[in-house]
């Protein structure tokens, strides 16, 4: 029975067509909203100087045997005293991500910019494609699929008699929105795609707390032994001067 | 850093441009990709195609990328002229750019209006204090008008906020040695070896600030440093050579009486110059005798 399911080519006139079309030209709008709303940050003095810091106390900590231990031990306090080590962080001072984020509105302003310029286009689409074209077949894969495919791809149709192949109208809004991508980079630019997935990622590592690497710095800094390697190159030097002379 | 086989491609289109075999625009893009200096070959050609409004057009956005190349490239070969009217027509295109006020202060320091570049330097960095290329180019203007001791200041501020910038630490050992302020050269060359551990020069310079410095220990140290730069470059470094051997003769002066560690120097040494007088074999002959009797008075 399924194999006789005609589609009309209206559909492909007034659905299929005109929703791709719809999905790039909202990227391409969305995109250059966003671009507008952008505001460039700028760092933070401190938050910059934080990871200096730690890039800084890491190379000490990578190369502590290549040099003296007197220059070690003067580092090593300059780093992480109790007073004013670099590395050192009061307790009860360390700034909670959450309570900056109340305390400082552009962050949560940025924060929301993002979301809007997100969601908003994506529920509305989705209300739209709902409210227009919910529950019919809009297009027919040219190759068979197994039942796990079904939810993918016949959202908003539950009949379990249609072949998999059959592409539904809620679906195929969904493949545009996550398929768009490379189409988005093509027109944009490589690095300009709106792309959702990556965004949604960077929303989850959002709360990084800078002065826990500080402090997890400093505790790895104080238990590093150091070893002077000079003596043990003099000799290696030695071997290879002795192989180059003889 | 240029790799061997991207500097054989630049000099062969260097060679292919400068005999009219066109491909301007492609070297202009290696240079500016390699970051290299051949400013006159970049006015020059990059002249070549910006007064050619056919050449110029064709170039699309590119354009004022090559306006900003050539206006360096002419500033750097003292043409002041051209320099002003490529920063002028960025100006006019880029009203607002932080980019273009870099430029314009570049320009000012060409000019040598030092007061003009000053204040052009601290309207940006009032924009964004954290503007890197300016804290540099401040402390590069000091410099060059000879104020090292306010340069070293300035690059001190730069590197409280900047400290993982080991191209800042290496200027500022190097103004610190220029100033013959020892101590504080090595501080910033040990921080050099903490960056960059596997660069041999910076290996070479501590060891010759620690010489310069004297003392027994130091010496040590620094004979230790010449050791471990023979190490990573194989012993082909003829300065570290020559370290090692004026090293070990001023602790064998130094530690007279208390010999319990030239003995196991003393090898070091000596073969430090059986190496040199093999490099000089091979490299100079000529200057084989010159060497002999120097080694013969160091008493190796």
């Amino acid at each position: 029975m399924a194999e006789d399911l005609v589609l009309d080519t209206a559909i492909r006139d007034w659905v299929l067509i005109p929703l791709s079309v719809v999905m790039v030209l909202i990227g391409i709008l969305r995109y250059f909203v966003s671009k507008l709303m952008r505001t460039s940050q700028l760092p933070d003095a401190k938050i910059v100087k934080e990871g200096q810091v730690v890039i800084r106390a890491r190379n000490l900590r990578a190369a502590a045997n290549l040099i003296p231990l007197k220059s070690f031990r003067s580092r090593k306090v300059y780093y992480s005293n109790e007073e004013n080590g670099l590395l050192f962080v009061p307790k009860g001072q360390a700034p909670n991500a959450q309570a900056q984020m109340f305390s400082d509105p552009n962050m949560a302003m940025d924060m929301m910019k993002k979301n809007l310029s997100m969601i908003i286009p994506q529920t509305l689409t989705f209300a739209w494609v709902n409210f227009f074209f919910s529950g019919f077949v809009a297009a027919k894969i040219p190759f068979p699929l197994t039942q796990r495919f079904r939810s993918m791809l016949q959202n908003g149709i539950d009949l379990s008699t249609v072949d998999v192949s059959y592409v539904s109208s809620r679906s195929w809004y969904f493949l545009n929105l996550f398929g768009l991508r490379g189409l988005f980079s093509l027109i944009l630019g490589e690095e300009n795609a709106t792309d959702d997935t990556q965004r949604m990622m960077q929303m989850s590592g959002f709360g990084f707390d800078p002065s826990k690497g500080l402090s997890a710095e400093k505790d790895s800094l104080d238990i590093v032994q150091h070893e002077w390697a000079l003596p043990k190159i003099e000799q290696r030097a030695e071997a290879v001067l002795r192989k180059f002379v003889g | 850093m240029v790799g061997a086989a991207e500097e054989a491609q630049l000099n062969r289109l260097e060679n292919q441009v400068d005999n009219g075999g066109g491909g301007a625009w492609e070297y202009l893009c290696l240079v500016r990709k390699l970051k290299v200096r051949r400013s006159e070959k970049v006015l020059k050609h990059g002249l070549s195609i910006l007064n050619d409004p056919k050449k110029r057009s064709k170039l699309g956005g590119d354009e004022w990328t090559l306006y900003e190349q050539v206006a360096i490239a002419a500033m750097d070969c003292q043409c002041l002229d051209t320099a002003e009217d490529c920063v002028k027509a960025l100006k006019k295109k880029f009203p607002e750019s932080t980019r273009v006020g870099r430029l314009e202060g570049l320009f000012l320091e060409a000019k040598e209006s030092w007061a003009d570049a000053e204040t052009v330097y601290s309207s940006l960095l009032e924009d964004n204090p954290l503007d890197q290329v300016v804290h540099k180019r401040r402390v590069a203007m000091a410099k060059a008008q000879g104020n090292i001791s306010v340069a070293i200041e300035w690059l001190n501020k730069y590197l409280e906020i900047f400290m993982a910038d080991h191209d800042a630490w290496r200027e500022l050992a190097e103004l610190y040695v220029s100033l013959q302020m020892y101590k504080q050269a090595a501080f910033c060359y040990e921080e050099l070896i903490l960056c960059q551990s596997t660069v041999p020069l910076y290996h070479l310079a501590y060891a010759d600030v620690l010489y310069t410095l004297g003392g027994l220990e130091n010496l040590q140290t620094a004979k230790k440093y010449y050791a471990s730069t023979i190490d990573l470059t194989g012993g082909k470094n003829t300065r570290a050579l020559f370290g090692i051997c004026l090293c070990s003769v001023a602790i064998a002066q130094l530690a007279k009486g208390r010999n319990k560690e030239d003995k196991e120097g003393s090898e070091l040494s000596s073969l430090a110059a059986m190496a040199l007088e093999k490099h000089y074999k091979q490299r100079a002959s000529g200057k084989l005798p010159l060497l002999t009797a120097t080694l013969r008075n160091l008493k190796l």
